[in-house]
């Protein structure tokens, strides 16, 4: 599907028809030749019938829709944003996070916050880092802005904790460093666009 | 004499037993049905394929509080729920259940009570369970179990006149009231069916017997779209649970009456026995209550009474009219 | 400095401007945008970022240092400025770090914010770059030199606001630049690139650090992250701090400020200052105001047993001593209390100068100093007298450096205490290191230099002549005289006499008219006249500031008397510095008494009962950045402080209403502020506070100078006593001016006593002293590298040790110095 059909958000125009219905029958006798005329047609046992089809279907055409869900889980989509994820660099494992609050300035929600600080190799380190879940509208403002990728949306929508703190401990929401193998790059909000190499004027460099 | 009495004591214990058992194992099977026609699985995980979902209901219902409103009147509140299953014991007293058989030399008539007036018995006692939802509705001080108690009324009483109606027409043909003595009319194969003398009253007597045993499309006394639960809005427990037998055995009764009035009852059809053959039609007419509820919406309590009214009592009454010309 | 009004025309706006004006400035003052990195209002041109080119006349000049003339006719923009100036600031951009997210400046950054406005988007320009370390100036500064772009701004504003000159540019070592871009690039580009690719920032002194007066103007001129505050490093980013308007209750000039504050962290929700900010343009800051911000009081909650002492114990006062760390309004209602109750005022910092200002108005007729020192700016030719210029206050030492830059001014300093960064302000400035006692001789050979004798009374002329001397002196003059030499010829062999004329230094007595007022003052009366005379070249408007040891000093009468003669007889503007950070206010609304009386209640100060917003009193009050109030500055403005931070506690009128006395909020005292004396009934939230985009004042409001009753001036008879032997001198380090800055945690001078290197040397690491009108305290020495002679210096600023008591009325004192 292109991705024009998404753009199209004139809702009238799309797959919908107007179903081609009677007008309301409004003096008695036409309310009598209404239900003459449906009782006739057996218009009711047309539902029985599309019961009766279903049923059969899910018993015998394998088409049952439920999913065991804790048991079984339906792929999300990539993009999908739950609860926020922080990512590492793949060659040191070191946080990607440098700091620089963009995402606590563009919250809309305001339930970032970063305490920073000068470390011992005159870089700027983060020393801690919480989201307020309960504010969080989950709306990826957050990983659009990051200019380093390294905050982003997991696919972690299990949610039920005895504290929502839980979520949002900077070290809980790091990769854990032996499955930094693992990590895989965010496709959502803020991700790098597939033709990103074509937009970028090349800057000269004197080496 | 005692004998008579110990072995309608034993066939009531029985009759009893069984059918609680059935009707709750009814709830399991209309949640399995549903399940099924919306292309779901239903209850999976309680017991193989969630067979003790029934078990753990009952063990929900019976360990609930017991909860009793301070402004009901207490006493009517209480025995509100027992109308309703008691009368749904009552009437199958006098409904034949299966064949005679023989169990240890002794021949058994799986029948409580077999009254020669049988059909309106059973008729007058489903007529009687409507004090059930009534008193229930009006004892609990909640204006949703008002109006639940006031459909009670108008639904039942209205309907009762159609029930009436279009048995009247087979009672004609068969000249008895006896349910044994409608099987025996009935004897001798599918041709013999009243069903194909009486279709109109065959259908009369469906729609009425929806009505009666509260089913949709005609569930408007406890409507949770409309008046929350209407009469059960304050019932929990085992109390709501009675509500529950009550219903399911009903029923089963009109299962049971349809098959024996319209389908050939208890007779045997072909190669199978009758015993089997008045189980698979009571499912069938179990199934049918379920299969209807998934495909048909609610009607509103205004349309009820015109189908009612204006609808199916003039047609009983034509009905009947023809089949005295007739017969 | 001609008044001439010039109208120039600047992309199609009339504007009117002073002659000799910058364009830049005009553009300014005017609301037009040129932009400019490197100039800075009050300072001179540096021409580094060559930004404000424009077109005046049809010719490019750069707005920062070209001179308005009439009828000029400026374009801001043509095609190519446009393009000249997008080369530049691409060129800015090569090799500046692209981690915009880590550096502090983010948000705030000049260089992003013209970046973006001359629309950079690409780069075309490339150069290797040069590893540049990451630094520590001094213990408050810290440059990054990765992320300098060399503007000079720091280098400009301490020289010419601050005077420390501490930075310079040094060399970068980096690559030369590829000379294919001197034909292809923009002009004005390549001229900045060239420079910019050699230079970087230095302290200029040679070492690794600064040894400056840490007053952090650097880090607050600095467009983007390179000169930043060491304690702000990566702690928060602008954005996410409120500004809070205010103004510095350190010292009498009140500077305005803003109080930056955010939530302390993640786990500490309260609010917290992080930084203060100021208008550099039109104000700058000394390193109290900058860095002394955290002198809040945590402590305070509020306790109504508590507040029932407090009652009880006004109630019962005979006393109440304070200083000048209070608002207008809190000194109102003391003096309210005094009004009711009869309790005594006791303020040592302000009861001279109140004394002082008195003698000063019944001399002159006017309630209070003639000028400001916001009007002084303009002047070419400043004297400095009775004032430790350089911890003193800190605005009228930039004042004086600002007109020796600026100006091409001239100044003399007089001071008993030596100083070696005055002299260095200008090549003009003439250091005068008398005995104290001597101040009466300061303005008399003030009166000498520059007064109208003809409005003199007789006798100071008498006092004036006498004081001159006939003398010889020997003066070298250069003499051409004949010399007859014999040559010999080498091609011939032939003698001959040639005679040459040759110069010769001729040693010759010459009489002159010595001035021994100069030689009384530590002066060469032989070379004063002739430097005096240089120094007075092309000067115009003259300037006398005077400071704190006229006011506490025996002579005090007569000296505000030979001031108001200065003013009658010269054109001189006069400002005299109030001693502590509200002591004008106080001196005007409060009757202050000298004895103590009874039980004391010490408001910031030691006493039976103390009142204090140090958090160690018996009641808490609110300090001077968490409350509402206003101050009265120097420049006899009444200024509005802000809160920026919250305060749970009581307030002094809470105490008043308690006592049936109090008005609703503290603030409502604002209005009531005592217009007899030039206050104007306002109320504090009318009060604006800000500076206008021509660098105009628009904070409070100017008191009204009253007018007095005028008495005759009548002298009492010259003195000639000087102190000898062992002095100590009343004066805090720089960055120390009382228990608040104490408090603050990125100040780290000590209390100590201060000595000159080779006095300290003598002293040892410890003494013992004591004075002569007895007391005594032990004291650590400490070095101060820029004082010289014998003179020690004793920090006042631990109200606790009541240094007032022991000094006495006066700032110096004769003292006995023991090592321990």
């Amino acid at each position: 599907m292109s991705l024009d059909n998404f753009k199209d958000r004139n809702a009238g125009v799309q797959n919908y028809r107007l179903l081609e219905l009677e007008p309301t029958p409004t003096t008695g006798w036409g309310k009598f030749k209404q239900v003459l005329i449906r009782s006739v047609k057996l218009e009711l046992l047309v539902g029985l019938k599309v019961t009766i089809r279903e049923m059969f279907k899910a018993l015998f055409g394998g088409q049952m829709h439920t999913t065991k869900y804790p048991f079984e889980k339906l792929p999300i989509s990539p993009r999908y944003r739950a609860i926020h994820e922080m990512k590492r660099l793949l060659e040191s494992g070191h946080y990607r996070c440098i700091g620089c609050g963009l995402c606590e300035k563009i919250c809309i929600a305001n339930c970032i916050r970063i305490d920073t600080r000068y470390d011992e190799n005159q870089r700027k380190e983060v020393s801690d880092y919480t989201i307020n879940l309960g504010r969080c509208i989950f709306c990826g403002y957050c990983a659009e802005v990051c200019p380093e990728l390294a905050i982003v949306h997991s696919g972690r929508y299990e949610t039920a904790s005895e504290q929502r703190a839980s979520f949002t401990d900077f070290a809980d929401m790091l990769t854990p460093l032996d499955e930094l193998k693992k990590q895989k790059e965010f496709p959502g909000f803020g991700a790098v666009s597939p033709n990103a190499d074509e937009n970028i004027k090349k800057t000269p460099l004197a080496y | 004499m005692s004998g008579f009495i110990i072995a309608t004591v034993i066939k009531a214990i029985v009759v009893l037993a069984i059918i609680s058992a059935l009707a709750g194992f009814g709830t399991y099977i209309e949640r399995k049905i549903l399940a099924f026609i919306q292309r779901r699985l239903g209850p999976m995980h309680v017991g193989p394929y969630g067979i003790l979902q029934i078990a753990a209901d009952g063990i929900k219902l019976f360990t609930k509080e017991d909860f009793i409103p301070s402004g009901a009147n207490r006493l009517i509140f209480k025995i509100a729920p027992l109308i309703t299953a008691a009368t749904a014991f009552i009437a199958l007293a006098a409904v034949p259940l299966l064949p005679e058989f023989h169990l240890f030399g002794i021949t058994v008539r799986p029948i409580v009570a077999d009254l020669n007036i049988g059909l309106l018995f059973v008729i007058a006692m489903m007529g009687v369970g409507l004090y059930g939802p009534l008193l229930a509705g009006m004892a609990q001080e909640n204006k949703w179990g008002i109006i639940g108690s006031a459909r009670t009324a108008i639904q039942f009483l209205s309907y009762e006149v159609v029930t009436g109606l279009s048995l009247l027409a087979p009672i004609m043909l068969v000249g008895s009231l006896s349910l044994i003595d409608f099987n025996n009319y009935q004897a001798g194969g599918i041709a013999n069916w009243i069903v194909w003398k009486q279709p109109l009253a065959f259908i009369l007597f469906l729609i009425s017997g929806f009505a009666e045993t509260n089913r949709t499309p005609f569930d408007l006394l406890e409507n949770e779209a409309e008046i929350i639960a209407g009469y059960a809005t304050e019932y929990s427990g085992m109390r709501w649970g009675m509500f529950f037998i009550g219903e399911y055995a009903n029923m089963i009764t009109i299962g049971f009456l349809a098959s024996l009035v319209f389908l050939g009852g208890f007779n045997p059809l072909w190669i199978i026995p009758g015993a089997i053959a008045i189980v698979l039609k009571v499912s069938f007419f179990f199934f049918l209550m379920l299969w209807v509820r998934s495909a048909w919406p609610h009607i509103r309590p205004d349309q009820l009474m015109w189908l009612c009214w204006k609808v199916l009592m003039p047609l009983a009454v034509i009905n009947i009219l023809i089949t005295g010309l007739v017969a | 400095m001609s008044d001439n009004l010039i109208t120039v025309t600047i992309d199609g706006k009339e504007c009117k401007a002073k002659e000799g004006e910058y364009i830049l400035n005009i553009a300014r003052a005017n609301g037009i945008f040129i932009p400019a990195i490197c100039y800075l209002t009050r300072c001179s041109p540096t021409l580094a970022c060559r930004l404000c080119l424009v077109e005046a006349d049809g010719k490019r000049v750069y707005a920062c240092n070209a001179k308005a003339k009439d009828g000029m006719n400026i374009t801001v923009t043509t095609e190519e400025i446009v393009e000249e100036r997008r080369a530049i600031m691409e060129v800015y951009d090569v090799n500046h770090p692209l981690q915009c997210g880590v550096c502090d400046q983010h948000g705030e950054c000049e260089l992003q914010n013209y970046t973006l406005e001359m629309q950079v988007d690409s780069q075309s320009y490339a150069i290797a770059d040069t590893k540049r370390e990451t630094k520590n100036f001094s213990s408050v500064l810290h440059y990054d030199a990765g992320l300098c772009i060399v503007c000079e701004r720091c280098v400009t504003v301490c020289k010419d606001m601050i005077g420390d000159a501490a930075l310079k540019t040094g060399p970068r070592g980096g690559d030369k630049l590829d000379k294919g871009y001197k034909e292809t690039m923009p002009k004005d580009a390549y001229a900045m690139w060239n420079k910019l690719q050699k230079s970087i920032i230095v302290p200029s002194n040679g070492t690794d650090f600064t040894n400056c007066s840490d007053c952090g103007e650097c880090t607050a001129v600095c467009p983007v992250g390179a000169l930043t505050e060491r304690d702000f490093v990566y702690k928060a980013n602008p954005w996410e701090l409120r500004e809070v308007p205010s103004a510095c209750a350190h010292c009498s000039s009140a500077c305005h400020l803003y109080y930056e504050t955010r939530f302390t962290s993640i786990s500490d929700t309260t609010e917290k200052i992080f930084r203060v900010k100021n208008e550099f343009h039109y104000q700058s800051l000394c390193g109290a105001g900058r860095f002394g911000y955290d002198y809040e009081n945590r402590t305070a909650k509020k306790d109504p047993a508590q507040l029932a002492k407090a009652v009880e114990a006004i109630k019962n006062a005979g006393t109440i001593r304070f200083n000048s760390m209070i608002t207008n309004e809190e000194a109102l209602m003391l003096q309210t209390l005094k009004d009711k109750f009869g309790i005594k005022l006791v303020n040592q910092e302000v009861k001279p100068f109140k004394e002082f200002l008195n003698y000063y108005s019944k001399a002159t007729g006017r309630a209070l100093y003639k000028d400001s020192f916001k009007d002084m700016s303009d002047c070419d030719f400043i004297i400095s007298a009775g004032a430790k210029l350089r911890s003193d206050n800190p605005a009228a030492r930039y004042l004086f450096n600002n007109i020796q830059k600026l100006n091409k001014g001239a100044g003399l300093y007089f001071h008993p205490v030596g100083d070696t960064l005055v002299p260095t302000f200008g090549k003009s400035v003439m250091q005068f290191n008398h005995k104290p006692g001597d101040e009466e001789a300061v303005l008399l050979l003030i009166l000498d230099l520059f007064a109208d004798k003809d409005k003199l009374p007789q006798s100071v002329k008498s006092v004036l002549d006498s004081a001159k001397e006939k003398r010889t002196k020997t003066v070298t003059k250069k003499v051409m005289e004949e010399v007859t030499e014999k040559v010999v010829d080498k091609e011939t062999g032939e003698e001959k006499e040639v005679t040459k004329k040759v110069p010769k230094n001729v040693e010759e007595e010459v009489e002159f008219e010595a001035n021994t007022l100069v030689e009384r003052l530590g002066g060469d009366a032989e070379s004063f006249e002739d430097s005096f005379a240089k120094m007075m070249k092309k000067k115009e408007s003259f300037a006398l500031i005077v400071g704190e040891d006229f006011y506490f000093n025996p002579r005090a009468e007569n000296l505000a008397k030979l001031i108001a003669l200065i003013e009658e007889s010269t054109d001189f503007k006069v400002a005299f510095i109030p001693p502590k950070s509200n002591a004008l206010g106080v001196a005007l609304i409060c009757d202050l008494d000298d004895e103590e009386e009874g039980s004391v209640v010490g408001y910031n100060e030691p006493g039976d009962f103390r009142i204090s917003a140090l958090g160690d009193g018996d009641f808490d009050i609110p300090a001077m950045n968490q409350q509402e109030g206003t101050t009265t500055n120097m420049n006899k403005r009444v200024v509005p402080l802000n809160a920026a931070l919250d305060y749970n506690g009581y307030e002094l009128n809470d105490i008043m209403k308690a006592l049936g006395l109090g008005e609703n909020l503290t603030i409502d005292w604002t209005a009531k502020l005592p217009t007899d004396k030039g206050y104007q009934a306002v109320l504090f939230d009318d009060l604006p506070n800000c500076f206008g985009n021509d660098g105009s004042e628009n904070r409070g409001y100017l008191l009204a100078n009253l007018s007095a009753e005028k008495e005759d001036i009548e002298l009492e008879e010259l003195s000639n006593e000087a102190l000898e032997g062992d002095i100590a001198y009343r004066c805090n380090p720089q960055r120390q001016f009382n228990d608040f800055t104490n408090k603050a945690h990125q100040i780290f001078e000590k209390y100590a006593l201060y000595a000159s290197k080779e006095r300290a040397g003598e002293l040892g690491e410890r003494v013992k002293i004591e004075f002569e009108q007895g007391g005594g305290l032990e004291l650590p020495v400490e070095v101060d590298e820029r004082m010289t002679g014998d003179i020690v210096e004793i920090p006042d600023f631990k109200s606790e040790l009541d240094v007032y008591g022991l000094f006495g009325k006066s700032r110096y004192a004769k003292v006995t110095i023991t090592k321990v």
